[in-house]
């Protein structure tokens, strides 16, 4: 190709001037608060387990292009993310497995239980809804993170 | 009534798949897939809408003002398979997009007519 | 040559769909009456008017997503679990490379 130069293979580790990083010091805290509200509201807005673990994806990709991939690296370890999406998982297929002794995905804490019992309309309600809602955006959230910067740390071959 | 949103998704599976046709770089491909996925999802959410009169649908949750109008609510089986079809699309997508790079990495270019045989 | 007919089937394939797409005599669009409601829709109308007796959340899509379809999401979290650990297991540094 005539006036390209090649990939040297190290575009991500600069960061991205001024006015892109101080924005984004600015709005990654919104976001994350927005995302948590839609992720514990699930059951009574809009909402739920899936997208509100991709708002929160949103904030963690945002860190890492703003910031460059050297300062992204000191924070998240990878092994740690995941561990994490397993953990997610596992709690999911606990929280369904609680009403074993009358069939496979019984609704035990709503009818009969000590907890989230309330009125339907408040916060403490629904059964074993937040539970999966704050499992399932867990395991959404770290696994996109850990997929981004995967990909952000690979060393290209030199073409 | 013409309806708009039948035709929007047949020409959104029209371009995807004519893209997977006549392009030859790798990322195009796999951004037609994507626009494949985006138009199969919007044939299956637009079927579910419902009309009461003059009064148009609303989201089928409970707010407490419904009793007021009579209102009616829109069918809400739809909407939850297409939650997991998104999922699994952009799932597909991630997978295609690394075993992209890895091909890159192998042959050197993006152009499929230059990955012919299998090296190691 | 294989282009050309590949080209032709694909716009024979999209005026046969805009054919459907007519509402005389193809897909309906939105439903009118309660009757029709009633007749082809039994299913969505189980779920609005039992989902809050029985699961007790506001929202009937996550009821439905998490209690009265509950296998969909077990496979679908699979297919995302197994997605992401295919992608990051394909991306780590090679020993040849580093030489």
């Amino acid at each position: 190709m005539r006036g390209q130069r090649p990939s040297t293979g190290r575009e991500m580790e600069v960061d991205m001037g001024l006015i892109v990083k101080t924005m984004a010091r600015v709005t990654i805290p919104f976001i994350g608060i927005f995302g948590a509200y839609i992720v514990m509201h699930g059951h009574l807005t809009p909402g739920g387990g899936f997208q509100g673990g991709s708002t929160l994806a949103g904030a963690g990709i945002l860190f890492l292009v703003a910031f460059g991939l050297k300062d992204a690296e000191k924070k998240v370890n990878r092994k740690v993310y995941s561990a994490l999406e397993g953990v997610g998982g596992l709690v999911f297929l606990g929280a369904a497995l609680l009403g074993f002794s009358v069939a496979f995905f019984y609704n035990t804490l709503w009818h009969n239980g000590p907890f989230f019992n309330g009125k339907p309309g408040t916060l403490l309600s629904a059964g074993f809804l937040p539970i999966m809602n704050l499992a399932v955006g867990l395991k959404v959230f770290s696994g996109f993170v850990a997929v981004a910067v995967s990909i952000a740390a690979f060393r290209r071959w030199r073409g | 009534m013409i309806p708009f949103q039948y035709i929007t998704s047949f020409l959104l599976v029209f371009i995807g798949v004519y893209a997977l046709i006549y392009k030859r770089n790798l990322i195009k491909l796999i951004l037609a897939l994507d626009i494949i996925d985006s138009g199969v999802n919007l044939l299956l959410i637009s079927e579910g809408y419902r009309i009461a009169g003059n009064l148009p649908g609303t989201a089928p949750i409970y707010t407490g003002y419904e009793t007021l109008k009579g209102v009616p609510m829109v069918g809400p089986l739809p909407q939850a398979l297409v939650l997991t079809a998104i999922v699994i699309g952009v799932s597909v997508t991630a997978l295609a997009v690394s075993l992209a790079i890895n091909a890159y990495r192998h042959y050197g270019s993006l152009d499929i007519r230059k990955m012919r045989r299998l090296r190691g | 040559m294989k282009q050309e007919i590949a080209f032709l089937s694909l716009l024979f394939i999209l005026g046969s769909l805009l054919l459907i797409a007519n509402p005389h005599y193809g897909l309906k669009f939105a439903f009118n009456s309660t009757h029709e409601w009633l007749t082809y829709r039994y299913t969505d109308n189980y779920y609005i008017t039992h989902g809050l007796k029985d699961v007790g959340g506001n929202n009937i899509v996550t009821d439905i997503v998490f209690d009265y379809r509950g296998y969909d999401t077990i496979g679908e979290a699979t297919v995302l679990f197994t997605a992401i650990a295919g992608a990051v297991a394909l991306l780590r540094p090679w020993r040849r490379d580093e030489k």
